[in-house]
């Protein structure tokens, strides 16, 4: 099937957003599938595994949207300027700009971080949504600490006495003073909204598609990720949860692929989405 | 799997080990043994558990000690997940 692809500038927030739509060049679609990207360096070295899977969910059948979010990529605004309301704003504007494409099904595609940011943006939209998370980061606390503690690798194993660590990080951003991590200016107003965030959806959700990655010889989700998969199903949320075979591509030093959690994601999204059952499927 | 196995599946995923983990014992030296265990694999290897088993490490737990064999590693995240 034949791909079209369009790069245009979305206008959002009194900026543009630079997008990229890939959907198929004939038929109706599928579904449309909004990407919500993972956080700073994760999203640099992830954009390959999305382009590639955006690219074969086009294939198909569905329309994808990739956007940049203000201040990253190549957005307008600075990175300093990026608030966690600003890009909830951001998702919503994409979802709209889809919307007016037809009745197709929504889908928000969160990796990693990105998981975050699309749990929040289901509260905010007018309709149901399914969610496909890519190793989706379970509290945005954690994910601060984590960030944070870049700046203090080498501080890290230090015996006694003074060294830096996160708490005194967290104790300039709480005085109002940005923290710079890495090349990211982190301003105060962005660390509490990612400190604030968890994977905490709307109730009216329809499913969730949920998958890993991990480089062992058995793929499994880990123990916090089947905790918080357990609690979505007792709360009612139909869910997909699986693990692949694969290199942390978001995380890796060199550029990885993955191309079995590509393969999940398709077939996943191929299924049909309102069945309402929960299950685990070994999608190989 | 039990956590001594998952903690050594992470330090070989983490570690690019392809392996090796497996074999190591409670008495496997780890800091200072293994080469590719430096700080910033440190923060990588805190980070994998943090993602992993849910709990949350403070700077006042990071310590070399606890990185100096697979026993006191194995050991520290037993008491982090209340084993």
């Amino acid at each position: 099937m034949g791909l079209r692809q369009e790069v245009f500038h979305l206008a959002a927030g009194g900026g543009e957003r630079l997008c990229i739509w890939r959907a198929p060049e004939h038929g109706a679609l599928r579904g449309v599938v909004v990407h919500v990207p993972a956080f700073a360096e994760e999203m640099n070295k992830s954009r390959p595994m999305v382009a590639l899977a955006a690219r074969r969910l086009a294939a198909s059948g569905f329309g994808v949207l990739e956007i940049d979010l203000l201040g990253c990529g190549d957005s307008t605004g600075d990175f300093a300027d990026a608030t966690f309301d600003a890009w909830i704003d951001d998702i919503v504007a994409a979802v709209r700009w889809a919307r007016e494409l037809g009745d197709a099904s929504i889908w928000l595609w969160g990796a990693r971080a990105g998981a975050l940011l699309a749990a929040a943006a289901t509260h905010r939209l007018a309709e149901a949504a399914s969610v496909l998370l890519w190793q989706p980061v379970l509290a945005g606390r954690v994910m601060l600490s984590q960030f944070l503690r870049l700046k203090l690798a080498a501080d890290v194993l230090a015996g006694d006495g003074e060294r830096a660590g996160t708490r005194q990080l967290r104790e300039e951003l709480a005085r109002g003073s940005a923290v710079d991590i890495a090349g990211y200016r982190l301003t105060p107003v962005l660390a509490a909204g990612i400190e604030a965030a968890a994977l905490a959806f709307a109730p009216t959700v329809r499913r969730v598609v949920w998958l890993e990655v991990s480089a062992g010889a058995q793929p499994a989700l880990g123990p916090a990720a089947l905790t918080a998969v357990a609690a979505l199903r007792d709360a009612g949320t139909p869910v997909l949860a699986a693990a692949l075979g694969g290199p942390g591509f978001w995380q890796t030093v060199e550029i990885e692929m993955c191309p079995a959690l590509v393969d999940a994601t398709v077939a996943a999204l191929m299924e049909s989405p309102h069945d309402g059952v929960s299950r685990d499927t070994v999608l190989r | 799997m039990d956590t001594r196995a998952e903690t050594l599946a992470i330090l070989d995923e983490v570690l690019g080990l392809k392996g090796r983990a497996a074999r190591f014992v409670d008495a496997t030296p780890l800091l200072g043994a293994v080469p590719e265990l430096d700080s910033m694999a440190v923060v990588s290897v805190l980070t994998a558990f943090e993602d992993r088993f849910g709990f949350e490490i403070d700077d006042d737990e990071i310590d070399g000690a606890t990185f100096a064999t697979v026993g006191s590693l194995v050991a520290f995240v037993r008491g982090k997940r209340g084993d």
